[in-house]
């Protein structure tokens, strides 16, 4: 037993390392009765989801093509408006909870509060929220999607114009520019291109999100997901999944190959 | 202590570049061999075919009378060590970790993976610090070290592996003059002392001069001198390096035609 | 015939100075592509300014929060956190096999590779709620299809993340453990995962906060958690409950956020 031990001064597993890993055991036994896992349940279980998966195994129900194609296009474009939106609010919103732009650090402080209560519940709890108050439909949607974002965005920005060094700030300063003038040329035009890379980040998520707002009621496939789960109709089901997947992925790709442009400096921003 | 046959080797990249051109070599047990050349000359495609890094194109290589192919290439690493330019250790890891990965090749089970070792290996791997004197630096993180005290560190790991050759390609690099001393004094030691053979490749030709037993000159993949240290006069370093500056003239030239 | 064209070119850029700013062209397209988006969805944006004042009025609903039934959201929010802690767990075990897998230069085989990518990019795609609502019913209303649907999302992000990190690791290291004839395995548990051990955790804890987030709306498709009641809540108009359940749900979110960064920013 002695003979085999860890490369440290006692042999021993490290410490921190031991006491994350039997803390973690810890925690999992004492939670499994809490979410329902059980020996008979991990044993029995593969059954009915083996069967599952036998459902998906059908062809696809064609004639939905149609309302599927309307339905996908509905999720794009309220991520695409959701985000545009949370853009044009971000950037004042953003300015205001930068420390070194911000007009007055209470004015920061209280910004600042105000986001991290924005990013704090998931778009789906907003979209609750706003069905029971503006009805059914997109608009519910676009308007949880785009506070969640602004929550997000606004701190980032408010992060990279903090990061941009005091020199630029000077510089425009210096030559007798306002607040909003040094914003404008000493700090935008040297946090855009991190900007972007995030935007394609957001419109990312946004994209995942404004798929499972129908559940809800808020608008987008999700509805559509719902609806066909309760009727059983698997041909349905199969078709949505694959085109989220599709589109997510096509999203992805797309987004992955700009950024790398981006950091690269291929594409130029602004000009 | 293993002798080195190399015969007929070349080598050709992907991108077309001939980087071997049908060498032969034997190299004789426990001796310290250096290679010296340009840079592109070959020197390290040719080090790395030893241990097994890169497959030749053409020709074979054989280390103790074993072949290096796929088939042997794990006994090949077993006993042929590598020791790098830019010492490869992983920094986050203690010394001693990192000496101890020598003896991975020799433990197959899945205790290796969760990091357990008997305690021989300790006692080898405490050995080869000694050796290396580094033994007050055992627990110390390798990134922790100096450049010196690193490269000695990817020494002892190659002795815990108890190799039969140690390979070194550029050892002394990306290191200070005095530091480069050390080492190719600790790797002349290792030679004599326990009959392991050394082959490595090196910039300076006066560190050539000093420690090797036999110097090796190469250009554009193949041997242009083959002799001990006394042979290898200055008119010979001249010719050795004179090719280099005539392509860069070249190249000069190539580029102004096409500007 | 293209060359005299190209000069041509050469020197309509010389008489301008500098190429053309297609700015203004850019934000004209992408307002006129949000316009008709507005159009497409039905959105209508002088109902949404009437309904300012309405909105005032409905969100004072929430101002009296109804802690009466706190014993049971707070149980709830306990079955929240476990499902989301074992699902961190899950998507740490998948994506640690699946990640060595899927760097480049660790990777045993370009095939194993790409397959290895193709299944982390499935796995991410899908939404967790999406997943969520096709394990209830596979197997069953409850936490565990929370669980599951949670550890295969985050395992896909998990595993992108991964392979990424083990992908920057000097090629070198990776080499000189190959040299020593180190196997696959123990070259990944020698030279990768030590490399990287703080993005490792960095990511993990990052995971698990993004999880108790997730696992808190589980319950709207009866995948466990908190999110059922806020559902029932709110379709029984009971704002007052769901005020509750909402500062509930923020309180624990903002504390495990600040427990996070503070474990991330001692690791640096």
């Amino acid at each position: 037993m002695q003979k085999w031990h860890w490369p440290t001064p006692n042999g021993l597993p490290p410490f921190h390392i031991s006491i994350v890993v039997i803390c973690s055991i810890l925690l999992l036994a004492l939670s499994a009765s809490m979410v329902e896992i059980s020996y008979n349940r991990i044993v029995n279980g593969w059954r009915p989801m083996v069967d599952f998966l036998g459902h998906l195994l059908v062809t696809p129900d064609w004639s939905y093509l149609g309302q599927l194609g309307a339905k996908m296009l509905e999720t794009v474009e309220m991520t695409v408006l959701a985000t545009a939106i949370a853009t044009i609010v971000s950037v004042p919103v953003g300015i205001l909870a930068a420390e070194n732009a911000s007009p007055h650090p209470f004015v920061y402080r209280i910004m600042r509060e105000v986001l991290s209560f924005a990013r704090a519940l998931p778009e789906l709890v907003w979209a609750l929220v706003f069905v029971s108050a503006v009805g059914l439909g997109p608009l519910p949607g676009v308007m949880a999607l785009a506070f969640v974002t602004v929550g997000f965005m606004a701190k980032f920005i408010a992060e990279s114009i903090e990061v941009v060094g005091k020199g630029a700030v000077e510089g425009i300063q210096s030559t007798g520019g306002g607040r909003l003038q040094t914003i404008m040329f000493a700090i935008m035009p040297q946090a855009l291109p991190d900007f972007a890379g995030t935007l394609l980040y957001i419109l990312d998520h946004n994209l995942r999100a404004a798929a499972i707002l129908g559940l809800v009621g808020a608008g987008g496939i999700g509805y559509d997901m719902v609806i066909s789960m309760r009727m059983f109709e698997y041909d349905r089901i199969i078709m949505i999944a694959i085109s989220i997947y599709l589109i997510v992925t096509l999203l992805d790709r797309l987004s992955d190959k700009l950024r790398k442009r981006i950091i690269h400096g291929k594409v130029n921003v602004i000009r | 202590m293993a002798s080195i046959k190399i015969n007929s080797l070349a080598k050709t990249y992907d991108n077309g570049f001939q980087a071997l051109q049908c060498l032969s070599l034997d190299i004789d047990p426990g001796s310290f061999t250096v290679i010296l050349g340009p840079s592109g000359a070959g020197k390290s495609t040719l080090l790395r075919t030893i241990n097994g890094l890169e497959t030749a194109t053409s020709g074979t290589v054989c280390v103790s009378n074993l072949q290096v192919n796929k088939q042997n290439l794990k006994s090949i690493r077993e006993h042929v060590a590598m020791v790098f330019q830019q010492f490869n250790l992983v920094s986050r890891l203690s010394v001693m970790t990192n000496v101890l990965t020598g003896r991975l090749a020799k433990r197959h089970s899945l205790l290796s993976l969760l990091y357990l070792f008997p305690k021989e290996d300790y006692a080898i791997a405490l050995k080869a610090l000694e050796r290396v004197g580094l033994e007050e630096k055992v627990w110390h993180r390798a990134d922790k070290l100096s450049g010196g005290q690193q490269q000695r560190v990817g020494i002892a790991r190659a002795l815990a592996q108890e190799p039969l050759a140690i390979i070194a390609d550029e050892p002394v690099a990306s290191l200070d003059p005095r530091s480069s001393k050390e080492v190719l004094t600790l790797l002349r030691d290792i030679c004599r002392e326990m009959n392991i053979t050394v082959v490595a490749s090196l910039h300076q030709v006066d560190f050539a001069r000093e420690y090797a037993d036999r110097i090796i000159g190469m250009n554009a993949g193949r041997i242009v001198f083959d002799g001990p240290p006394s042979a290898f006069t200055s008119s010979q370093e001249i010719s050795l390096y004179q090719h280099e500056t005539m392509e860069v003239k070249e190249d000069a030239k190539m580029a102004l035609a096409y500007a | 015939m293209v060359k005299s064209m190209l000069s041509a070119n050469h020197a309509m850029a010389g008489l301008e100075g500098r190429p053309r700013n297609l700015f203004p062209v850019w934000l004209s397209l992408i307002l006129i592509v949000l316009w008709r988006i507005t159009v497409d969805l039905d959105i209508d944006f002088s109902t949404l300014a009437y309904g300012v004042s309405d909105m005032g009025e409905y969100f004072s609903r929430y101002r009296t929060p109804d802690f009466s039934r706190i014993s049971t959201y707070l149980e709830l929010i306990l079955q929240t956190l476990a499902t989301a802690f074992w699902g961190t767990v899950f998507a740490l075990i998948v994506s640690v096999v699946l990640a060595p897998l899927a760097a480049r230069n660790l990777s045993p085989h370009p095939l194993i590779y790409r397959l290895s990518r193709e299944m982390l990019n499935f796995m991410r795609a899908m939404p967790d709620l999406l997943l969520a609502l096709l394990f209830v019913a596979a197997i069953g209303l409850g936490p565990l299809a929370g669980i599951i649907a949670l550890s295969i999302h985050t395992a896909g992000f998990l595993g992108k993340f991964f392979a990424e990190s083990l992908e920057r690791v000097d090629g070198g290291v990776y080499e000189a453990l190959e040299a020593v004839g180190a196997g696959f395995l123990q070259t990944v548990m020698f030279a990768g995962w030590p490399s990287i051990n703080r993005e490792f955790v960095g990511y993990t804890l990052y995971i698990m906060d993004r999880n108790v987030r997730a696992a808190s709306v589980l319950g709207l498709v009866g995948a466990g958690g908190i999110g059922l009641e806020l559902n029932e809540a709110l379709a029984l108009f009971r704002y007052d409950r769901a005020s509750a359940i909402m500062i509930l749900i923020i309180t624990v979110i903002i504390v495990i956020d600040h427990l996070s960064s503070y474990l991330r920013k001692k690791l640096n």
